[in-house]
């Protein structure tokens, strides 16, 4: 007896219906945000740059204004000085008639203290010693 | 067939392949091996060559420091002013060019021609002139003309105290005065800029830059009084054309400080007209010019005699004569060369003289005899002490040391040099000594800078240096005998209303490159008030006429004049003001 294969018997598979699920879109609303956030970061970048620019610049024109404002100033300090000088004074003096006094008196004002630490009474020593023969 | 030649094919297809695969392993194999270069290998020194072709470095010139004077009005200060340069290639007309530039900077027209057609790269048209000049030449906008700011160093006082104050050059280095004696302190420190530029020239904004500021100089106080400083100066001028001199020189002392409250001289020139001076005047002789002193010498002669006890006020001088001979023959002897034949100034009756009027007449014969009494040595100590033979050590460059000529074989150099000969001294020394008789026999080294103020408004004061010369009694005794120099001597001239003023006269034959001539040097040295002096005013004349040939005639009445405006500005009391 010879052997055989014993012919499988094949049983078709049942077919059912799956639900399947439905291909769902990806979510857009993410990248929209984050675009956004991107582009406004970026304006927001161009701007603040644009806007540190355009600050350094009036920094600068500042600086600027500054620098003149001293050399003017160093400028009419120097006018001032000049004009008060006493070489250009005097002689601008003595045109409109302005004199020194020829005769001085000094006078004593009553009432007002004067600081006699000035006179020094070893003087009288060298008064008498001066008036000796 | 084709079969076959397609299976030939295939390896040479293959091998090409593995050609451009390995061209293009090994072409990307050098780049990265030179990206590794580039950017990790030589990096830095590639960065630091990319950063040099932006960056720029410039020098950030200090501000020169100010001079003031003791009120604070400025003597000397740096402004900005533009300096106007051409590029010679770039000029279309040079002769039109230097003509309109000539015009606006009061330049000579062939001096800036000669110099646009010298071939040189660079020239300058003009120097430091007023920025509304530059931009007059602006706005001309001449082909190949450009400006850039630069510091100009101004003397708003002009001539007044120019020969203290010196002066500095065009690059602002100082080169005379206080300007050079305290240029290392006035010219601050370099700072440095470094900012990024492009292409243009053009800095660009926000970009990383640094800076090392700049320290501006110090700015220096000094111990001038302007208006005082200007009246002993046209004092000087209306002396010269009063007696005829060749110079005058006026120095003006605290005596309690030794601040040099004014060091006038005449004639004098415009710091910032000074090409148009001849150089004569530049230079400051009250510090650096010697002279004999002649009779002023006499307040140390007798100082050493009070002080050292041979002599007092009422000790009696016998014979005194109006002609006193030291070397034997000398008064018969008709040589130039042989000294040692002193007459006083007028002639007079052989007498006996106190030490008050040996010094109030101003005789030579009896100075001598009171001379003879101190040892020589003594002499030549107390010289010395008063600061003769030896500079001051004032702040201020090139003074003289003066000289004590007193030879030790010499046997008429005593007798002279107590009398103010073979002595030579600056006016300052003079006035110093006489300081210290003011000073109740303390010495104080005269200075003009009282005060140094840094960037940060730090001061920095001075002392000075202090000795005593003589006891406080000599020094009393001294001012007594002064006194009665101006009250009833050869000083009458000298006087100040309202004060009581002391001083002496000085009258000195000029010593010239052939021995002694005609021509006189008459000074005149003084303190106010005498009780307590605050003033000291030393005042030389150089070759006045020969009415004016004396001390009394050609110098005191300078003194008085600059004593009392000294008085008045440091508003001191006048004598005779009781509470």
């Amino acid at each position: 007896m010879t052997a055989r294969p014993v012919r499988s018997i094949t049983v078709p598979p049942r077919l059912r219906v799956l639900e399947g699920r439905r291909p769902r879109r990806r979510p857009i609303a993410p990248w929209m945000v984050f675009t956004l956030v991107v582009v406004v970061a970026f304006v927001g970048l161009a701007l603040a740059r644009t806007a540190l620019d355009r600050g350094a610049f009036e920094l600068a024109e500042l600086e600027a204004r500054i620098a003149q404002a001293e050399t003017e100033n160093t400028q009419l300090r120097l006018e001032i000085a000049r004009l008060e000088n006493p070489a250009r004074i005097a002689p601008l003096a003595e045109e409109l008639g302005f004199v020194y006094p020829t005769q001085r008196r000094p006078l004593l004002v009553s009432g007002v203290v004067v600081d006699m630490r000035d006179a020094d009474p070893r003087w009288i020593e060298i008064d008498r010693l001066a008036a000796a023969p | 067939m084709a079969a076959r030649r397609a299976a030939r094919a295939a390896p040479s297809v293959r091998s090409r392949l593995l050609v451009v695969g390995m061209a293009l392993v090994l072409a990307w194999a050098g780049l990265g091996y030179r990206l590794v270069q580039v950017q990790v290998v030589r990096a830095a020194e590639y960065a630091e060559r990319g950063l040099a072709q932006r960056l720029t470095r410039k020098t950030v010139a200090p501000t020169r420091g100010k001079i003031f004077d003791r009120n604070g009005d400025p003597l000397a200060m740096t402004v900005e002013a533009r300096s106007i340069y051409a590029i010679p290639d770039q000029v279309e007309d040079p002769l039109l060019t230097a003509q309109e530039v000539a015009i606006r900077t009061g330049g000579d027209t062939a001096d800036l021609l000669a110099a646009l057609e010298s071939g040189r790269n660079f020239v300058y048209l003009a120097r430091q002139v007023e920025l509304d000049v530059a931009q007059e030449v602006e706005a001309l906008d001449l082909a190949g003309v450009y400006s850039h700011p630069e510091a100009k160093r101004v003397y708003p006082a002009g001539t007044v105290a120019a020969q203290v104050v010196g002066v500095a050059d065009i690059d602002g280095n100082g080169i005379e005065g206080l300007e050079y004696a305290y240029d290392s302190a006035l010219r601050g420190t370099p700072g440095e800029l470094v900012l990024e530029q492009d292409p243009a020239g053009r800095v660009i904004p926000l970009a990383p830059r640094s800076i090392e500021p700049a320290i501006p100089g110090e700015d220096l106080v000094t111990s001038l009084d302007l208006p005082l400083q200007y009246t002993a100066q046209s004092t000087c001028a209306d002396t010269l054309e009063r007696t005829g001199a060749e110079q005058c020189w006026i120095v003006v002392l605290d005596a309690e400080t030794g601040e040099v409250l004014a060091m006038a001289g005449a004639p004098t020139y415009d710091p910032e007209l000074r090409r148009a001076s001849d150089g004569g005047s530049f230079s400051n002789f009250a510090v650096r010019d010697m002279y004999e002193p002649g009779s002023t010498q006499k307040l140390i002669t007798v100082s050493a005699a009070l002080d050292t006890g041979v002599a007092d006020l009422d000790t009696i001088i016998p014979d005194v004569a109006d002609t006193y001979e030291v070397t034997p023959g000398a008064c018969r002897s008709n040589e130039d060369d042989i000294y040692g034949c002193f007459r006083d100034f007028s002639p007079h009756e052989t007498r006996s003289m106190t030490v008050r009027e040996v010094f109030t007449i101003s005789s030579n014969v009896g100075t001598i005899k009171i001379q003879e009494r101190i040892p020589r040595d003594t002499l030549v100590e107390y010289m010395r002490r008063f600061g003769q033979g030896s500079p001051t050590g004032i702040d201020y460059p090139g003074e003289a040391p003066g000289a004590i000529g007193i030879d030790p074989g010499c046997s008429s150099c005593w007798a002279s040099a107590a009398i103010g000969y073979s002595v030579a001294v600056t006016p300052l020394q003079m006035a110093a000594a006489y300081a210290a008789i003011a000073n109740d026999g303390v010495w104080i080294q005269p200075h003009l800078v009282t005060g140094r103020i840094d960037v940060d408004g730090e001061v920095s004061t001075v002392t000075p240096e202090t000795r005593r010369v003589v006891s406080e009694r000599t020094a009393w005794v001294m001012r007594e005998l002064l006194a009665s120099v101006v009250a009833a001597g050869t000083g009458k001239a000298a006087s100040v209303p309202g004060y009581r003023v002391g001083g002496k006269t000085g009258t000195a034959d000029k010593y010239g490159p052939e021995g002694y001539t005609n021509q006189t040097i008459a000074s005149f040295v003084g303190m106010a008030p005498i009780d307590d002096p605050k003033i000291v005013v030393a005042v030389v004349v150089d070759s006045p006429a020969p009415e004016f040939s004396t001390g009394g005639r050609a110098a005191a009445p300078a003194f008085s004049v600059v004593m009392e405006a000294a008085l008045h500005r440091l508003g001191v009391t006048p004598d005779g003001i009781t509470g």
